[in-house]
């Protein structure tokens, strides 16, 4: 091995290069450092999430992709019976996906950022590029662009391409208008642009003629408290010479400001246009139609299911073989087949639809995106069906409880309130989750002590607090005790239980309520502790040219609550209009804090307080200024109930935060959620690493931390419920970890799994399925490097010096997670005809003190660990003595049985290379009794013989989790009997043979280690 | 016996003050450092010998490789030799785990299968003449190490009767060229479009080429089998009979 000596040298050299060898946490990346640390994803995926906008693939009918409101792009190879994802690096937030219709296979767009404006809109991060088929997507610019309506590129030059951009949603923007490139997108030139407030909604090309473009134009704004659709500056805009020139097209047009328009040009005859008005009055809102390609227009039809919330429902699709078959979006989605005149809703399904596609081969079938996933259809809209593995639920907020496995609670947009469990036999699928809430859910809270569950709706309107054993439901929600005093709620609640008090409850309004009997009484704790600006509560002239007064924009509002687990009577409050208050006496007295806070906009929204639980004083609070086009992350600690605050942001983070939790055991371990994913730092805030093993760059609303099971459980604006299991090694990160060759990281004693249990894998083909959590042991180390060159193995000794398991190494550089299910090797079995199912039970081994032995290149490192059996299986110690010796006698049998056989299948080859037909005959016929000779391993089967009949027995008795019982008492006597009389027999005729021929032969312990 | 030079030595102290890199010149190391193009031109065929692991499951596993493209892989359960993807170079074969006897791969499977042939020993070796194509992407971290990512895109494949590419994408370590993970999009199946990642490992030496000695693969990123190899034999005796497909498979004792 001389070679491999020059490669260590080579090694050792690179290594001693300035600057490589020491690795700190500034320098280390998450990449290099998480390792084996791994999301895992529990969906739900049964009501799945909000789709903005679906594409289909110009040739081949088996490709749809999925553009969705908060959980990246998925594609559909089978027609839309399933999707992956395959854009989880980027944020997730999708405007468009397109495809170069010249080659649609290999070049695909993704515009960023959710064109459907509600409150809760996550933010897009510019315009990407995949020119292999959407493994790999590259930025290609508009970085501030932030929504993207459209992509066109032309279907006679790749090069050509037109995006539309509606642009920022909270404040002014350039970055707005139709963008045209001529060189495949390394260059854009603005075509149209009216104002820093009016961004292109919709873009639509002639696909007759590609110089012929069609762009809405839209004036729209958002706040914290109010929306504002519509102005002079909306315009439906028609260019005839590929951009350079718009004209406006409103012949027939309403009067006044327009609102948010859309357009379609009918694919089968281009003549044909179809829009969709906003207006300043009801009676001119509606579907317009065009037949001389824009010259004019008429007005057609205002049913509810056309003019309903324009700026959340807005496209229309015209049937590509039929210019009279017109789609529009909205709460059911409605089509037309008189050429928009007249139209009927679509099947039932999730309302509040936002895009339609037909399929390219039969008008037939559409998808159609809603709130809640993806539907096709293949009756023409009649019947829709749900796409059932779209995880993209967007949560809001999310709790967990302290069962076995613990539950996950938590509030989603217009999907209603659901728990359901972590981990479930088979993985965690729809029908392991509950509904505890309808409308949008938010906050769902279990009781600390009682099988409670408090869950809300949208605004507090109804604040359910439901029975889980007995299926009782009460409304609880705080009312007001004074005519004069309105109580304001915002969206999504704030409620939180205390740890003290089990049957303490709070709400919040613009005050702080407490209930100490679950909430049928409730007292006010607090004065007002928002800003109370009255310029911030009209919330009834929202909406601009359409009302839109849901709610969703209540504001000055308390929207955290953060009782300390120190001390009941400190309590936190933040605000949406900023203020972070505080009592330290239980509600007598308030302080704000807010002044405090230095670098921090005023008004900025604070989103969560994370008592600390390692000191009362200590707090930190997660501001999100979005809403006032900020999109910066603000976190600040104070540990001294507010009076000063210190910035834990530094270099690295993006994305405005939400939400921050402290880790129970080391309070320099923080984890921070934002719009683009999660970052955990391990120094108290000097160094934030972004998280992306298995973690889509989804926008992390909410964050909690199981305390027995030390599972992140982040609840995402796009993708479900997402856990990192056990994040207890990163506690043990430090400079001396980081710099060490091998560093195993502390185990705590680790049950057995002695669980069973069954799950029918029914309808799982198409309906996703979340990954549980592991049920083996896992052994976790820290490797300074990758090992690639030479051999690494990791073997389990127990204490007395044997190997029982030899597993395979994790090599990458950060933390390896090894998972060990317990079990020793399976026994070798005797060679048959067919298999013996018994002999695949490999048994699990003895509670016990154990070593993982790590061998790489000359070096070997170890590490003890401890097994407990599993408390859930009371089984006494003289009870499991007796099925571990019964069990270990099974397994020696099945091996000595293995070896007799062996050794009878040399003898019978010998006898018979030698003419010894005698012998062979004998031995042939004892052998029929032993093992199975005939048959197959399905119906083929033949009848057991003695191989197979201790292969089920020691099966049966390793995998109970009970003592034998009496009946494989007695068996366990018959099949002993029957293998000494075979043993006997066989070994007069080896013996006898043996004298006249001798015939090397293994020993027992070379023809186990033989492979 | 090959031996790596020390020219390589500098070569690769060099490339840590990152200097651009093509994909040709990252090839190049990486032949270089694994012995040589030659060496592996001159190889006819390989049989390896190990166990599979998947989860805690261990078996015995051979392989076979030749340089026309016919192989198998062979796998021992309760002693009894289960072969999976033969190729006796016309017919892909595989033994049924109920019946216990040997079943063609479909036509397209074959088809598709018949495309790799040209890939011994190494699918990036005279890739230009196969009609390849390569293009360094950039760099990445792969399993904590930084890596060269580079594309490969084959010979296209039929997919239930569409053509699609068949790209996939390796990492080459920047430390020591040798690539340390393949990631591409399961094509066929019921796993259809779901990300697949091979990681490679504990390369070592025989008869002057390094090869990875332990395999790991990854469906969605769950580890869901791994070879660890015992020993490897270059050019070995085989006899054509191992790949030949039974047309009724002969009885084993």
């Amino acid at each position: 091995m001389k070679t491999l000596s020059y490669l260590s040298l080579l090694f050792a050299l690179v290594l001693s290069v300035p600057g490589q060898a020491q690795q700190t946490l500034e320098s280390v990346s998450g990449k290099a450092l998480f390792g084996d640390m791994k999301a895992r994803h529990i969906g739900p995926a049964l009501m799945s999430g909000r789709i903005n906008d679906m594409e289909v693939h110009p040739t081949n009918s088996r490709i749809i992709y999925a553009g969705t409101a908060g959980g990246g792009v998925w594609r559909s190879n089978d027609a839309g019976t399933t999707f992956n994802p395959i854009f989880d690096e980027h944020c997730q937030s999708i405007g468009a996906v397109a495809l170069d219709p010249n080659d649609p296979d290999k070049t695909i767009y993704v515009g960023t950022g959710e064109t459907w404006t509600r409150n809760s809109v996550s933010v897009g991060c510019g315009l990407f590029k995949s020119t292999d088929g959407g493994s790999n997507f590259n930025k290609i610019g508009f970085e501030n662009s932030e929504r993207i309506a459209n992509i066109i590129v032309n279907p006679k030059n790749s090069n050509e391409i037109y995006v539309a951009v509606l642009g920022a949603l909270w404040g002014d923007s350039e970055e707005r208008g139709v963008f045209k490139s001529t060189d495949g997108g390394a260059t854009w030139s603005k075509q149209l642009y009216v104002d820093g407030k009016t961004g292109c909604a919709d873009l639509a090309m002639d696909p007759s003629d590609p110089n012929t473009l069609y762009a809405s134009m839209w004036e729209f704004r958002r706040t914290g408290w109010s929306f504002e659709s519509g102005g002079k500056n909306s315009a439906l805009y028609k260019s005839t010479d590929a951009g350079k020139t718009w004209n406006k097209i409103h012949k027939g047009f309403p009067e006044g400001n327009l609102g948010r328009l859309a357009i379609a040009v009918a694919p089968s005859n281009p003549k044909v246009l179809y829009t969709v008005i906003e207006a300043e009055k009801d009676e001119r809102k509606g579907i317009y139609r065009s037949d001389n390609a824009g010259e004019s227009w008429e007005q057609l039809n205002n049913d509810f299911g056309i003019t309903v919330r324009p700026f959340y429902f807005s496209r229309l699709s015209v049937d590509p073989r039929d210019e009279n078959v017109v789609v529009k979006a909205g709460y059911s989605g409605s089509i037309s087949r008189d050429g928009g005149k007249t139209f009927k809703n679509l099947g039932r399904m999730h309302s509040d639809i936002h895009d339609i596609v037909f399929s390219i081969k039969d008008s037939d079938i559409m998808y159609v995106g809603t709130d809640g996933g993806v539907y096709r259809t293949w009756d023409g809209g009649t019947t829709m069906e749900i796409v059932q593995n779209l995880p993209i639920s967007q949560f809001y907020h999310i709790s967990l409880d302290d069962a076995k496995p613990y539950n996950v609670y938590g509030g989603l947009q217009d999907n209603g309130s659901w728990y359901g469990p972590s981990s479930s036999t088979g993985g965690v699928e729809a029908r392991d989750w509950n509904s505890v809430g309808y409308g949008d859910g938010f906050r769902v809270l279990k009781h600390p002590t009682k099988n409670i569950i408090y869950s809300e709706m949208q605004g507090a309107e109804n604040v359910w607090r439901y029975d889980a054993d007995n299926r009782l439901v009460k409304t609880i929600e705080p009312l007001p005790k004074d005519d004069e005093v309105k109580l304001r709620f915002n969206w999504n609640p704030p409620m939180a239980v205390s740890e003290h008090q089990p049957d303490r409850f709070y709400m919040a309004s613009q005050f702080l309520h407490r209930s100490e009997d679950m909430g049928d009484t409730w007292e006010i704790i607090s004065p007002d502790l928002t800003t109370n600006d009255p310029t911030k509560q009209n919330q009834e002239d929202s909406g601009g040219l359409s009302m839109d007064n849901s709610g969703a924009e209540n504001h000055t509002t308390i929207f955290t609550i953060a009782e300390s687990s120190l001390d009941e009577k400190v309590i936190w409050v933040g605000t949406d209009d900023g203020n972070v208050q505080v009592t330290q006496d239980g509600g007598k007295t308030w302080s704000n804090t807010t002044a405090n806070i230095t670098g921090l906009p005023k008004n900025t929204w604070c989103y969560h307080i994370e008592a600390s639980v390692f000191d009362k004083g200590t707090a930190y609070a997660v501001f999100d200024g979005h809403t006032q086009n900020d999109q910066n992350p603000y976190a600040y600690k104070t540990t001294d109930f507010g009076k000063t605050w210190t910035n834990i942001i530094s270099e690295g983070v993006e994305g405005f935060a939400r939400n921050i939790q402290e880790d129970y055991v080391n309070p320099d371990l923080l984890f921070l959620g934002t719009e683009f994913g999660l970052y955990i730092t391990m120094d108290g805030g000097k160094n934030w690493k972004k998280f992306t093993n298995n973690m889509p760059a989804v926008a992390v609303h909410f964050i909690d931390l199981q305390k027995t099971t030390n599972d992140l459980v982040m609840g995402t604006h796009g993708r479900g419920i997402i856990i990192i299991d056990d994040i207890s090694p990163l506690r043990e990160i430090n400079g001396e970890v980081l710099n060490s060759n091998v560093h195993f990281f502390t185990s705590k004693a680790t049950p057995i799994n002695e669980k069973g249990g069954f799950s029918g894998s029914f309808g799982n083909e198409t309906e996703f399925v979340g990954s549980s959590k592991s049920t083996g042991v896992q052994l976790k180390y820290f490797l300074k490097k990758r090992h690639t060159f030479g051999k690494m193995s990791l073997d389990i000794k127990d204490e007395q010096g044997n190997i029982v398991a030899d597993l395979a190494p994790g090599k990458a550089k950060g933390i390896n997670i090894v998972t060990w299910n317990a079990n020793k090797k399976l026994p070798k079995t005797a060679k048959g005809k067919t298999f013996t199912f018994g002999g695949f039970t490999a048994p699990k081994v003895p509670a016990g003190m154990y070593t993982a032995i790590l061998k790489k290149g000359k070096d070997t490192f170890e590490h003890t660990f401890e097994l407990v059996y599993d408390e859930a299986n009371n089984l006494s110690m003289e009870d499991r003595k007796i099925k571990n010796d019964i069990t270990s006698q099974l397994y020696d049998m099945t091996q000595d049985l293995a070896y007799l056989i062996y050794e009878m299948d040399e003898i019978i080859q010998s006898a018979e290379s030698n003419g010894n037909t005698k012998t062979a005959e004998k031995l042939n016929s004892l052998k029929e009794t032993l093992v199975i000779t005939t048959g197959d391993n399905y119906v083929g089967s033949a009848e057991p013989q003695l191989r197979e009949k201790m292969a089920k027995l020691y099966s049966k008795v390793a995998t109970s989790y009970d003592k034998p019982t009496a009946s494989e008492m007695e068996n366990l006597k018959v099949i002993s009997s029957r293998f000494e009389t075979a043993k006997a027999d066989f070994a007069k005729i080896k013996n006898k043979y043996l004298k006249k021929q001798p015939l090397e032969l293994k020993t027992f312990d070379e023809f186990l280690e033989s492979k | 016996m090959i031996r790596l030079k020390i020219a390589l030595l500098f070569i690769a102290c060099a490339t840590l003050s990152v200097q651009a890199q093509t994909a040709d010149e990252i090839l190049d190391n990486y032949f270089e450092n694994i012995g040589g193009k030659e060496s592996l031109n001159s190889l006819n065929g390989m049989k390896m010998k190990g166990v599979g692991k998947q989860q805690n499951f261990e078996f015995p596993i051979e392989i076979v490789q030749m340089k026309d493209g016919r192989q198998y892989f062979s796998a021992d359960i309760q002693g009894k030799q289960l072969k999976q993807q033969v190729f006796d170079g016309t017919v892909l074969w595989s033994t049924n785990f109920m019946t216990m006897k040997a079943e063609k791969s479909d036509a397209e499977q074959t088809a598709n299968f018949k495309l790799n042939t040209n890939d011994f020993p190494d699918s990036f070796m005279d890739y230009k003449e196969k009609g390849y194509t390569v293009e360094l992407l950039g760099k990445e971290t792969m399993d904590g190490a930084e890596t060269f990512k580079i594309k490969l895109v084959k010979e296209p494949l039929m997919v239930d009767g569409k053509e699609e590419d068949d790209i996939s994408f390796y990492y080459f370590d920047t430390e020591n060229f040798v690539p340390i993970v393949v990631e591409s999009k399961i094509t066929t199946g019921p796993a259809k479009g779901k990300s697949s990642k091979s990681t490679m490992s504990d390369y070592q030496e025989v008869d002057g080429i390094y090869f990875p000695f332990s395999t790991s693969q990854y469906i969605d990123g769950n580890l869901v089998f791994t070879m660890e190899m015992e020993n490897m034999e270059l050019n070995p005796e085989v006899d054509d009979a191992v790949f030949a497909f039974p047309e009724q498979m002969t009885e084993e004792k």
